[in-house]
């Protein structure tokens, strides 16, 4: 998505672009497959930072502005409504903030001030300035004396964009607070699938050219400066500068001292297992569906971390696509579940099944995917009999389809916050620069275009 | 190039920007950001426009001399004299 952004920027104002596909399909983490002549789509629970087309400054209205799309004609459906869920105390939230703030007020009146103060200390705090990391925990005790909110606060940030273990940068907190409390959840109208067709054709429409199946070899280098890319079919293809939307450890692949430290660092510990459950709309009064998203913890004090067995069966979040104001109904609705996960633990059973003993990966990825289930079943009704079509994807999917390493879908704990490598025209934009979720992916494809590419004097083409 | 041209030139680009951008109660001696809301990447779209429509480089350090339609015009017309 970062890629494609970038590129629509770069064709508006008629430089010559090219975008490379590795697969046949564009959206990265973003994107669809088919199973049952039913599409389902694979990265999208609901997309953040939602805002009216009527404020201006908001990240999806000046992302449109800047792609020169019309917000007016993308239809949004915003979320019903979505609960954080703790041992001893739950909190509902919408679009609408103060519904969150009256919870608080109610059930944390210690922490109203507080929270009063946190917004504003949030709207003021400019997460994209050159800082050293800050704990996001230590900076919340300052504003809120209840512990047990901090979790609950933390607990569908970290989960929805967080890309290191138990604390996360204070920026990045920011970033998130903002894109989910303040602003909030919605979806397109139609599928990821419409919304990457607009993009594309968009993009094509403006003279920008797509390959597909297209995945780069690696990089030419003469001079400490990239002058272009080698295909994995070995054709070649020359650039005055080559962004790279493959995250950190991608391109430190294709060139190791593209970036400073070594290639671990980069390295997320951070995966998930998702399943995805289809039942008939029938079925659904039997079970809560009132939010669009359940986050929830089965420990008050709330653990982002990869696990030490496979799946956290405490920790996760329940997401009901079809959960968003105004959507058209449909005889058969998805539940998904989505619980942090240990790659190395899934990536051992894979390599033990490759050796020999066999069904080891797909024995475990089935007996957690039903103990999940049954977890599940005890927090919003059982509906495991009313299952029509179900799947599952594990940390070693993620990183099959996504090329995110080791399937850490937020990427890399380390961001390159200036999108800028070792090679002067070596650009990294996307998850690994900083920015999040869909809105936030696309916004650092156009923000590192304007600020290394389009404002550098240079040749018309590029 | 007019001057007449030129502020024209300009409201088209604001107006290609921003499909809300009311520029008919524009002051031309005002600073164009505040009357219509522009932010600083709103700002470098009227910058590369002008680039792409007539390869004009205009320097960053030059930006604040676009900051109102007046100050446009007289940045601009020696630059597009010509066309």
């Amino acid at each position: 998505m970062s890629g494609l952004a970038a590129a629509i920027r770069l064709a508006r104002f008629g430089r010559r672009t090219i975008v490379l596909e590795k697969h046949t399909r564009l959206g990265g983490l973003n994107s669809f497959y088919y199973r049952q002549g039913r599409l389902f789509e694979t990265g999208l629970h609901a997309m953040t930072n939602y805002a009216g087309p009527e404020d201006r400054s908001a990240p999806l209205n000046r992302l449109f502005r800047q792609l020169k799309l019309s917000r007016k004609a993308f239809q949004t459906h915003e979320q019903l409504g979505s609960e954080i869920r703790f041992p001893s105390q739950s909190l509902r939230f919408t679009n609408d903030f103060s519904c969150l703030s009256d919870e608080i007020c109610a059930k944390f009146p210690n922490s109203a001030n507080g929270l009063a103060k946190l917004t504003e200390f949030v709207k003021q705090y400019d997460p994209f300035s050159k800082r050293p990391w800050l704990s996001a925990r230590q900076s919340l005790n300052a504003f809120i004396p209840d512990p047990l909110l901090i979790e609950m606060l933390l607990c569908p940030l970290m989960i929805y964009g967080n890309s290191q273990e138990d604390d996360m940068d204070l920026a990045q907190f920011v970033i998130m607070f903002q894109a989910v409390f303040l602003e909030g959840f919605f979806r397109p109208a139609g599928t990821i699938r419409d919304f990457l067709n607009l993009l594309q054709n968009h993009y094509q429409a403006l003279g920008g050219e797509i390959r597909f199946k297209a995945g780069v070899d690696s990089l030419l280098v003469r001079d400490n400066q990239v002058f272009g890319v080698r295909l994995a079919n070995g054709e070649e293809i020359l650039a005055e500068t080559v962004v790279s939307t493959i995250g950190a450890v991608g391109t430190m692949a294709l060139l190791a001292d593209s970036l400073s430290g070594e290639q671990d660092d980069y390295v997320g510990r951070l995966s998930f297992v998702e399943s995805i459950y289809l039942l008939p709309q029938a079925a659904m009064p039997g079970i809560q569906h009132d939010a669009t998203c359940i986050f929830f913890s089965d420990r008050d004090q709330f653990v982002y971390r990869r696990p030490l067995e496979p799946m956290d069966l405490e920790v996760g979040v329940i997401n009901f696509p079809s959960n968003f104001q105004g959507l058209p109904s449909s005889d058969l609705v998805q539940v998904r579940v989505t619980h942090p996960a240990n790659y190395e633990i899934f990536r051992q059973a894979d390599l033990d099944a490759a050796n020999g003993r066999s069904g080891q990966y797909l024995e475990m990825k089935k007996a957690w995917q039903e103990r999940s289930l049954a977890k599940i079943g005890k927090k919003i009704g059982n509906f495991s009999q009313n299952i029509v079509y179900q799947d599952t994807f594990t940390p070693l999917t993620i990183e099959r389809y996504s090329g995110k390493a080791a399937g850490a879908v937020y990427g890399s704990p380390l961001k390159v916050k200036d999108g800028l490598t070792r090679y002067r025209n070596l650009l990294l934009a996307g998850t690994d620069q900083g920015f999040l979720g869909i809105v936030g992916a696309m916004l650092s494809g156009v923000t590192i275009v304007n600020q290394h590419i389009l404002t550098t004097s240079g040749p018309e083409s590029g | 190039m007019t001057r007449d041209a030129i502020s024209d030139v300009i409201i088209e680009i604001i107006k290609d920007i921003d499909e809300d951008a009311d520029t008919a109660t524009l002051a031309s001696d005002k600073p164009l950001r505040d009357q219509l809301d522009l932010d600083s990447m709103d700002f470098l779209d009227i910058v590369m426009e002008l680039r792409k429509r007539y390869k004009l480089q205009i320097p960053e350090e030059d930006y604040p001399q676009l900051a109102t339609l007046d100050s446009c015009v007289n940045y601009l017309e020696p630059k597009l004299r010509d066309i």
